[in-house]
């Protein structure tokens, strides 16, 4: 009974633990980029592909409506509005 | 015309062939279900008129059982909108001419632009049947005339019939369409936000979910077109705007 419960049981799981643990890593590795980057222009871009990265985490832990937001609103609209704001200041960190 | 032609044909033959798949179960649903599906199904789309009648238990704990939420949350992101576009609220120079990208980028933004269109329909219209729903279509939609604001310019949006005042009228739509379908059903004898009994859940043999799908299209419409006029008024370099005279 308990086994029948699980999803994905054995091998399976285990595949989807290592993409998840390989994607939230990429996504940590960019979001350090993205903040000691000193040129913002490619912060940004850091930034998307951590966003990118935690898109396919939030689809293997199975939460889809979360990813269809968050994969327009991160990399969409939020790098559009913050490339907005940096030809609008400037491009280099002081 | 010439354009009619070509885009009639495409939408005859998706049509044929949505039929032929549909019908000949050339693509079919898993037949098996999971407990924990089962139980949600029963939760959301089986139990009469105290479920949402909808399979999709997002959209159903979303728009129906913690309905007020949503709403009171739409309002607080539309009072956000308001507060940017009082903050825009300057004249504008009149631009002559933008600088376009190149002619990649262009061609390539041209045919994005109208995938990007179709997903984030199929996204807020299947909003009760499968994951998403009005606001995560309506945030894909508004990335559609964002590309074609950065690679081309404001002005082609604006000739092309999405001006500022265009895109804060669609917003104003979708936000009254949120607006009657919460109330319409004190007028017919039912509660606030009320779902199944006082909609069909069914029209025209297609699983409609009662009001989740006016909901869906309403945010959609509301949500794609709010995002669009602010980028709309933050796509403005300051050296256009005219300081207004007191």
């Amino acid at each position: 009974m308990e086994e029948s419960l699980r999803p994905s049981g054995g091998k399976k799981a285990m595949i989807h633990l290592v993409i998840l643990a390989i994607s939230v890593l990429i996504g940590l590795v960019f979001s350090y980029l993205a903040i000691t980057e000193r040129d913002l222009l490619k912060a940004v871009g850091f930034s998307a592909i951590q966003a990118v990265a935690y898109a396919i985490a939030f689809y293997l832990l199975m939460a889809p409506d979360i990813v269809l937001a968050y994969v327009a609103i991160s990399v969409g609209i939020y790098s559009a509005l913050l490339i907005f704001l940096i030809r609008k200041t400037g491009r280099y960190e002081v | 015309m010439k354009r009619t032609l070509p885009l009639l044909l495409i939408l005859a033959l998706v049509v044929v062939f949505a039929y032929l798949f549909a019908t000949k179960g050339v693509i079919s649903a898993p037949t098996e279900l999971r407990p924990l599906g089962k139980f949600y199904l029963e939760k959301c789309m089986i139990g009469g008129d105290f479920a949402a009648g909808s399979p999709e238990a997002v959209t159903s704990i979303l728009w129906d059982y913690r309905g007020l939420d949503t709403l009171f949350e739409t309002s607080v992101f539309f009072l956000a909108i308001i507060g940017s576009l009082m903050l825009f609220s300057f004249k504008v120079k009149e631009v002559v001419r933008e600088q376009e990208l190149t002619l990649v980028v262009r061609s390539v933004t041209k045919i994005a632009a109208v995938m990007i269109l179709a997903v984030s329909a199929s996204i807020a219209l299947h909003g009760h049947l499968t994951p998403g729903g009005g606001f995560q279509g309506g945030s894909a939609l508004a990335v559609a005339p964002l590309l074609v604001l950065v690679a081309f310019s404001r002005k082609i949006l604006e000739t092309s019939g999405l001006s500022l005042k265009r895109a804060i009228v669609i917003r104003s739509l979708g936000l009254m369409g949120i607006l009657l379908t919460a109330l319409l059903p004190l007028t017919l004898g039912g509660y606030i936000m009320q779902n199944l009994p006082i909609f069909p859940k069914y029209i025209a043999d297609q699983l409609t979910s009662g009001s989740l799908i006016f909901y869906n299209v309403f945010e959609y419409l509301a949500v794609g077109a709010g995002f669009t006029a602010v980028f709309l008024l933050i796509s403005i370099p300051e050296k256009n705007f005219v300081e207004e005279e007191k």
